[in-house]
């Protein structure tokens, strides 16, 4: 295309999720602000949160999580996959991933995923941004809840078992909106400003109160608990990013 | 603008053979034919499937045979290809589903090369230094994204499929002249058989097809080089 | 189909020899040095002489010599042995069953075998009746 004749088409796109499945330095998954582990479970890369950037990570940082922590953590799965024995698979584990894809498969139900996903990421790019409000973020909380439930009435048109892309889509489009809940009920509760979260209407950094890791567990649909971890500072004093 | 869209489609549960099928889609010029398959699993039948990830031309998932080429779905644009489209899995490789094929022919090849740094020596107190010109030897087999266009776009590799293929052999090459490396005899073991870069005769379709505009055919003759004055 | 190993332990055992690098090796050398044998060869009965008097005395006494025994002899191996490893390639790319490509390679093999046998035996086991 020619820049002269006519505009050139650009669009925002999130290309990095801050915060994820907490983790110890091993990548090992842990669960409270105790540092539980979790025995045998591993998260490394974006969708861990070993928790080295802070609350606005920098550029090339995340390569970090990846080649070190990637590392780490398969180093020590492998170790742990030494001497752990096998669990037995038994109906009551399997059910509920079962349960969960046939659910989608045999649905009637007239929602589309893509429609579906389309309206998340179009109200999370309006209401949970970067620059958000109390106001934009209670309004998002509703429309997840909607979008919660027309979730359950999705269907798809692939019923096979080979390569089926769309399953794969449904189930995905399911977690995002969980990440989705987890996010907007953790950014509606730090009333603060601090790094890659800047709300309009608590526009400061307030460490006497939020200086700590939100851990949120949902509860049901629309209800997200919150615990508190605290930061581990080490050499360097949380600052504000001036140029 | 109105695009005829057809995809050669295949459902192993249901076919036996491949079948076309055809999509009407509604498009911008400049969207690209990941846009248009994109329309037609979301919005007209999500039964249909493929590979993509990136979308941008990095991850290499999304080679296919577009109007009779190999080229990535994600930097095709509609405006270069006119209204009629039609979309193939690439060739040469088992297809699994729709435009999905089977790799795994692709990577053994892959991992018969080795293509990873090779050196024994003791590690120098510092990194192994290397010069901007030894460094620009090998530059262009590192752009490689391993979206298997060049391999599966050689008529040796589908007449036989023992032949190694232009992408493994690219891989070699970006080792063979690193000049940290020191494991070309070993590759030289898989490059330098019946199977390996002998077969190749420079029908030059795996640089028409690469869409990181590597230079395949001519790093194949250097390998083949590489080889015959390594031995004489 | 597909490359038979699938570790490159397999591809190790199956890549021990440098036959084909031989092989290759020889389609050049052997081409160049084609052109020129036949060069000569033209040169010899089209250029030195007049097509038209090339009789069957004339090549009798020519073959009578060992050095154009040789020179022949030359011509007949390196060409059957060029055109036969050309036909080969041509084999292993388009012939795609492999028990057809087996039995198809055994025809030929045979062909120029007996064409070799045939020519050798001509020049070197004959003496046109020359002496």
């Amino acid at each position: 295309m020619d820049p002269l004749k006519e505009p050139v088409p650009v669009m925002p796109t999130a290309h990095y999720a801050m915060g994820g499945i907490p983790t110890t330095l091993w990548g090992q998954v842990i669960k409270d602000e105790k540092n539980t582990v979790v025995p045998g479970l591993y998260a490394a890369g974006e969708a861990a949160c070993v928790s080295l950037h802070g609350a606005n990570r920098l550029g090339t940082n995340s390569l970090g999580d990846l080649v070190v922590f990637g590392r780490r953590a398969g180093i020590h799965a492998a170790r742990f996959a030494r001497d752990a024995d096998y669990h037995e698979l038994t109906e009551e584990h399997l059910g509920e991933s079962r349960e969960r894809i046939e659910r989608i498969k045999n649905s009637t139900g007239k929602e589309k995923v893509a429609a579906l996903r389309a309206e998340l990421q179009q109200s999370m790019m309006d209401n949970a941004s970067v620059f958000r409000t109390g106001e934009l973020l209670q309004k998002q909380v509703e429309i997840l809840k909607e979008l919660m439930d027309r979730y359950k009435r999705i269907s798809i048109d692939d019923k096979g078992d080979a390569y089926n892309t769309e399953l794969v889509e449904a189930l995905e489009l399911g977690y995002l909106l969980e990440v989705s809940e987890a996010l907007v009920h953790s950014a509606l509760n730090r009333t603060e400003s601090r790094g890659a979260h800047a709300r309009e209407d608590y526009p400061e950094r307030d460490d006497e109160n939020w200086l700590k890791h939100t851990l949120a567990y949902k509860v049901e649909d629309g209800k997200v608990a919150f615990r508190y971890k605290p930061v581990v500072l080490g050499r360097f004093e949380p600052k504000a990013r001036t140029y | 603008m109105q695009v005829t869209l057809k995809i050669l489609r295949f459902d192993p549960a249901k076919d036996k053979k491949p079948r076309w099928e055809t999509y009407q889609v509604e498009a911008e010029p400049t969207d690209r034919v990941l846009d248009l398959l994109h329309k037609v699993k979301w919005y007209q039948d999500g039964s249909l499937a493929f590979r993509r990830s990136c979308g941008h031309g990095i991850c290499g998932s999304d080679a296919m045979l577009i109007n009779g080429k190999n080229r990535l779905a994600c930097k095709t644009l509609v405006k270069d290809l006119g209204s009629v489209i039609t979309v193939e899995p690439i060739r040469g490789l088992p297809v699994e589903k729709d435009l999905i094929v089977d790799m795994e022919p692709f990577f053994a090849a892959y991992r018969a090369v080795k293509p990873y740094l090779i050196n024994d020596e003791p590690p120098p107190q510092r990194e192994r230094l290397q010069s901007p010109e030894e460094r620009a030897r090998f530059d262009q087999g590192t752009k490689c994204i391993l979206c298997a266009s060049c391999t599966t776009s050689c008529p040796v590799f589908w007449v036989n499929g023992t032949y190694i293929g232009p992408a493994a052999i690219v891989q070699a090459h970006r080792f063979i002249f690193d000049s940290r490396d020191r494991g070309k005899r070993e590759r030289f073991k898989a490059l330098g058989s019946g199977s390996g870069v002998w077969r190749c005769r420079t029908a030059y379709n795996c640089t028409e097809a690469c869409p990181r505009e590597i230079p395949v055919t001519q790093l194949i003759e250097e390998v083949k080089r590489a080889i015959l004055f390594d031995s004489f | 189909m597909a490359i038979k190993s699938k570790r490159y332990q397999e591809a190790r055992l199956e890549a021990s020899t440098n036959l084909e690098l031989y092989w290759w090796v020889f389609m050049r050398v052997s081409g160049v040095v084609l052109v020129f044998l036949l060069i000569g060869h033209m040169w010899m009965n089209a250029v030195l002489v007049d097509l038209n008097s090339i009789d069957y005395d004339y090549v009798a006494k020519r073959l009578s010599q060992t050095t154009w025994k040789v020179y022949d002899w030359l011509i007949l191996a390196l060409a059957l042995l060029h055109g036969g490893n050309g036909l080969r390639y041509v084999l292993d790319d388009w012939v795609r069953d492999p028990a057809k490509r087996f039995w198809t390679k055994v025809v030929i093999y045979s062909l120029l075998a007996f064409l070799f046998f045939l020519g050798s035996l001509s020049l070197f086991n004959y003496d046109y009746g020359v002496n």
